[in-house]
Order: C-alpha cells, then sequence, then structure tokens
C-alpha cells in the first residue's frame, strides 16, 4: 500500500526531467500545429470501475481459455470496447484504443498484475474512431483515427489531467478523402518503426473495391501502410495490395514489417486464406483487389495488374475468416525460448462463416533468415465451440515490462494477462 | 416543418415499400436466418459491436427496406453487402418479422426538450421511431449514428428525407446528434 504514495512521487520527478519546459503540461515541438478546436473545456473523467459484478462475471470466462502448460490466464483489466494497446515506455500505463469515441489509461500502479484504474484518456478531445495508440520510444503517444492523427507528448506522465498537451500530425479529413471514410475498415494501427517513421494502416472501404477507385487508392495507400514522419511531412506509401489490415510490428530482429490481413469475403467458407505478410523493402505489392494469397478474385480477373509488380506471397496462410488482427513480436524473456523473437497474433473470430473459427492467438515462429517456420495455436476457448458463441473476441496482442503478455477483447470489454508461471499454474 | 417532413417521407415510403411489402413474413424462419447476424447483432438485435446497430424491435418496414437497399446495392457496406446479395424477398420478409418482433424500450435520462429538433418528429427523444420507415436510434454507438449522417451529407447513403436534413450539418452538430441518441439506455427483451 505505501507503493501508492511513493509511485506519484516518482512519476511526477521523472516527468520534470522529461518536459522540463512545463510543471502542468508537457511540450509540443515547435513546428507542431496544436489541436485548438472541437476541444472541451468542461471535460470529466469516466472512470471504469475494476472491483465489480461485471469483472466478476469476466472471471468465469478464465476457466475455458486453454493455453500451453506453464501458462496462466487472468482478468487484467475491465476495458470497453478494448482494441489495440500500446504500453508506456515506463510501463506505466497501457494505453487502449477503441472504435468508439474512447481511449483508455489502463494503470497498474501496485504492479499486482491487475489494473487499478481504467479511465478515458484526454476527455477535453472529441475522439473519433481512436482505435490505434502507438508510441515513440521517446514517449510522444500517436493515435491514429479514423480520419486524422494525434500526438500527445509525454503522456504517460501527463494522462491524469483531463487536457493534456495535443499535437495534430495529420488533419481532420488529410488521412483519407471524406467519402472513403467507412466504420468497419476504418479501425487504423500505428507503430513508429526503426526508422522513426510513423508506419499507419489504411484498410479499404469495400469488400473488393471498384475499379474506378483502383488508381487513386494506390496513390493515397487506401488499401496499405503509409508512412510519414512523425510531424506528419513527407507522407508515403510503404505497402501496396492489401485489403484491411488491423496488425503490423516490425521484426526486432531486423527491421523487417509485418502485417496480418483480412480477407474477401463472400467467397466460401474455405477461401481465402487469412495472411500473415513479411514485407523487406518500401513499395513492395501483396496483390489485392487481384489476389489473396494464390486465390484469384473474381471481380478482378478480367483487370490488368500492375505493370513490372511482382505480387508478394504471403508467410503464413490462416484459417479462412478468422480475421488476423493486431500482432506484436515477443522481445521479453519470462516466456520459454521457443517464443523468443516470434509473432503472436489475435485472431477476432469469423462473423458469418457456417461453422465459426478463430477467437484464438496464434504463434508464429520465425527461421534464421526472418521468414515463418511454423504457426500454432497459443491461446483459445473464447468461442463455445459447442453453441457457436463467443464468450469473447481476441483483438489486439501486447507485452508488458515483466515479459507477460495482455491480450485486448472488444467483445467481452476486456483485457486477458497470460503469464508463463510453470511453478503455479494448473494448480 | 416537422410536418412536411413527415408526408415527403410517407409518400417516398409508399413507392419503395412496393416490391416486398405483400410477402408475409415468418418468425421461426427468421430465427433460423438469423444465425447468420447473431455475431453482429445478437439472436435479440442488441449489437454485439459498435459498427453494429441494434435492430430488435425496430420496425419491419425500415429492416425491410434496408436489407432490400443492400442486396441491390443502393446502400453499401463492407459486410452488409456480402450477406444481403443473395437474400430473396422471403427471406427479407422472415429476418423483418423475426427482429422486428422483440421489445426494445428506452430509457431517457435527459431532459427530453433538450432533443435535437430535426430528429424527433421521426425517431422520438428517446430514439424509438415514431414512424414504420425510421430506424430506432437510442443506444446506438455514437459513432454509427455519425457515420451515417455523414454518408447522408454527401449523399453516399441515400435518403430523400435524411440527404437534405443532414446536408447543412457540421461536424460538430452531427456528433451532438449522435451523442444524444447514444447516450439513451436501450433494453431489447426478446420475443419468441
Amino acid at each position: 500500500m505505501t507503493n501508492k504514495k511513493i509511485a506519484p512521487a516518482l512519476l511526477l520527478s521523472t516527468a520534470m526531467l522529461a518536459a522540463p519546459l512545463a510543471a502542468q503540461e508537457a511540450a509540443l515541438p515547435d513546428n507542431m500545429e496544436k489541436l485548438s478546436n472541437m476541444q472541451r473545456t468542461d471535460a470529466k473523467f469516466t472512470v471504469i470501475e475494476q472491483d465489480s459484478e461485471r469483472a466478476d462475471a469476466l472471471r468465469e470466462i478464465v476457466p475455458h481459455i486453454n493455453v500451453p502448460d506453464g501458462f496462466e490466464v487472468s482478468l487484467y483489466a475491465v476495458v470497453p470496447d478494448a482494441r489495440s494497446m500500446a504500453v508506456a515506455p515506463q510501463g506505466t500505463v497501457v494505453f487502449v484504443g477503441t472504435r468508439k469515441d474512447k481511449v483508455w489509461s489502463v494503470v497498474d500502479r501496485d504492479r499486482n498484475r491487475m489494473a487499478d484504474e481504467v479511465m478515458d484518456f484526454a476527455p477535453s478531445v472529441t475522439f473519433d474512431v481512436p482505435n490505434g495508440p502507438c508510441f515513440s520510444p521517446d514517449g510522444f503517444l500517436y493515435i491514429a483515427e479514423r480520419n486524422r492523427v494525434l500526438t500527445f507528448p509525454a503522456a504517460e506522465f501527463f494522462f491524469e489531467g483531463p487536457d493534456p498537451a495535443v499535437g495534430v500530425v495529420v488533419k481532420q479529413g488529410d488521412l483519407v478523402p471524406a467519402e472513403e471514410e467507412s466504420f468497419n475498415h476504418t479501425a487504423r494501427v500505428c507503430r513508429v518503426g526503426p526508422d522513426g517513421k510513423l508506419y499507419i494502416s489504411l484498410g479499404q472501404p469495400y469488400n473488393v473495391q471498384p475499379q474506378e477507385k483502383l488508381e487513386m487508392y494506390d496513390k493515397r495507400g487506401i488499401g496499405g501502410i503509409i508512412r510519414m514522419n512523425t510531424d506528419g511531412t513527407g507522407r508515403e506509401v510503404y505497402t501496396r495490395g492489401i485489403r484491411n489490415s488491423v496488425g503490423h510490428d516490425f521484426n526486432p530482429a531486423n527491421g523487417d514489417l509485418w502485417f496480418t490481413d483480412n480477407q474477401v469475403d463472400g467467397m466460401g467458407d474455405d477461401i481465402p486464406p487469412g495472411e500473415l505478410n513479411r514485407q523487406t523493402r518500401a513499395g513492395q505489392h501483396f496483390g489485392f483487389p487481384w489476389t489473396n494469397a494464390n486465390v484469384e478474385i473474381p471481380e478482378y480477373q478480367d483487370v490488368p495488374r500492375p505493370e513490372g509488380v511482382q505480387f508478394e506471397e504471403p508467410q503464413v496462410e490462416m484459417d479462412a475468416h478468422a480475421a488476423d488482427l493486431g500482432m506484436r513480436f515477443y522481445q521479453g524473456d519470462a516466456f520459454p525460448e521457443k517464443y523468443r523473437g516470434g509473432i503472436f497474433s489475435a485472431q477476432h473470430g469469423s462473423w458469418n462463416r457456417t461453422t465459426p473459427v478463430g477467437a484464438r492467438v496464434m504463434f508464429t515462429t520465425l527461421d534464421e533468415e526472418g521468414n515463418a517456420a511454423g504457426t500454432e495455436v497459443f491461446a483459445d476457448g473464447w468461442l463455445d465451440e459447442r453453441t457457436g458463441e463467443y464468450r469473447g473476441r481476441p483483438m489486439d496482442i501486447a507485452f508488458l515490462r515483466d515479459g507477460s503478455m495482455l491480450v485486448s477483447d472488444d467483445f467481452a470489454g476486456a483485457i486477458w494477462r497470460i503469464a508463463y508461471n510453470p511453478d503455479a499454474a494448473g494448480q | 416543418m416537422s410536418r412536411v417532413l413527415i408526408s415527403v417521407f410517407l409518400g417516398g415510403l409508399m413507392l419503395a415499400g412496393g416490391a416486398s411489402a405483400q410477402v408475409e413474413g415468418d418468425r421461426a424462419e427468421g430465427k433460423r436466418l438469423a444465425g447468420q447476424c447473431r455475431t453482429c447483432h445478437g439472436l435479440e438485435g442488441l449489437a454485439r459491436l459498435p459498427v453494429a446497430p441494434n435492430i430488435g424491435g425496430e420496425p419491419a418496414a425500415y429492416i425491410r427496406a434496408q436489407l432490400a437497399a443492400f442486396r441491390d446495392g443502393t446502400r453499401e457496406n463492407e459486410m452488409m453487402t456480402i450477406v444481403a446479395r443473395s437474400l430473396t424477398d422471403q427471406q427479407i420478409a422472415d429476418l423483418a418479422a423475426w427482429y422486428s418482433g422483440h421489445k426494445a424500450t428506452a430509457v431517457l435520462t435527459a431532459d427530453p426538450a433538450a432533443a435535437p429538433e430535426q430528429c424527433v418528429a421521426c425517431h422520438g427523444a428517446d430514439g424509438i421511431a415514431v414512424i414504420d420507415e425510421a430506424p430506432n436510434l437510442a443506444g446506438e454507438a455514437n459513432i454509427y449514428i455519425d457515420t451515417q449522417l455523414k454518408a447522408f451529407r454527401i449523399g453516399k447513403r441515400q435518403s430523400e428525407v435524411m440527404e437534405p436534413i443532414a446536408r447543412d450539418l457540421t461536424d460538430q452538430q452531427i456528433r451532438a446528434f449522435a451523442d444524444w441518441y447514444g447516450a439513451v439506455k436501450i433494453e431489447i427483451e426478446m420475443v419468441e
């Protein structure tokens, strides 16, 4: 309990060091535009009760979740609509996006691996599908919304104020043209790459885009991943030919970009496969809308393919319609050796497959050349296979500083924690 | 002004509703078909994720019209375009019968006088539709309503009634309307 008193004091002194110019607010870089309009002045926090009946009900799901021997599952936090996650550099706070209008800050001050505080972040800001938070190594939080990108300097230290400093990286309406906004394929994710640039996924807003949109989409990076400097300048299309990617991460070993992709609906229960892709250089094309893996998309059979472009094949073909979303490389050392340097990815689960599939955490191991060398189910049980109903739907993967895993779940409204603890597990 | 809107609306409805209105929906068959809807909309029509609207207890005419629009391609959505394209008139009637037959109750805690003036004539202050051709808005994710209003504003989603209303709305007005209905609590009781 004394920890609780010491923690804020520590926080404050670190904050002073990190942002010496302002005692109340972190400083934005000089060239950064401030968000001034659409900020509420009467902002109040929404606090999510953690010691609640809801939490007890969620804990009843835990025994259904299957993990390998030696691992244990627990409820980390009650977080409504929990989507993509970003663990702050000091590890104090996990920022969690939603497909609604909130970003949550999830705090475990006493480090008992269970959140003590969950409240909305920056309630002064009117968010619009703030699905994708990500951090730069120097502590800038970026939030990729449906059609805007914001940044919050030293968010880890200033999240307790309702009105933290906020800068605009990409202005409202400049990520994609307003008429290309949809709701479903507009859950953005972001990462700051090893080159210091900000990488943002842009799903295309159709099942299969119409031909007349092809050229414009290719040029803007819709149905791709774009990158830019962290002040929003120098935007370019990095990844081409994908449909709706909602998860990417860089291989810490060599800087390759890996990403999941969600494939075409309406071609039957068993095609096309879900994808896990590896990108080794800028501009590579992954085939969509002509192909998903080796499956040709009927609408584009007679449409000429882009000249001089070779389609990259996926590294891993996942179960069709399992909805591979968030992914992350394992950089900790708490899990057994076989997991280190590999990829954990979340399958959200199918939505209209005759027999539902997914709602799992998958693990993909890499070989010495950095290629996928095998994929297996790491955790499942969120799908009740008897009734076909979901207990939960994993969306993203993150890791705490102790090397344990967090799994966000926007169906149950929870974050699950999976830790390696061979002494305690199985009791 | 509201009276004018309603009569415009009704006129449009007669025309639009014609094709499938004769088909009688079968609720038992609708319940079976709803197996492919429930991951997003729930079996009773209470949305399971923010991109889907609550459809339980919604007017049958509205559900029919929207499924037909998704099928015909006049309304587009990444998911609904796929599921609706193979539905027959009979299946649309069955699904509308199943989902409209549940009981939706809205609990409005705010002062109804503060409800958005442009919306209440058709959608009610509490977001329970007043006329057959309008959807319930109670308890929808605010972003769902926001997205629909923006689509009406640029004509991407078509409606003779909604397009003119949405045309001059600012982003802030749209969000304020969406927040009003999003804040209403909805309960949907399954009726077998």
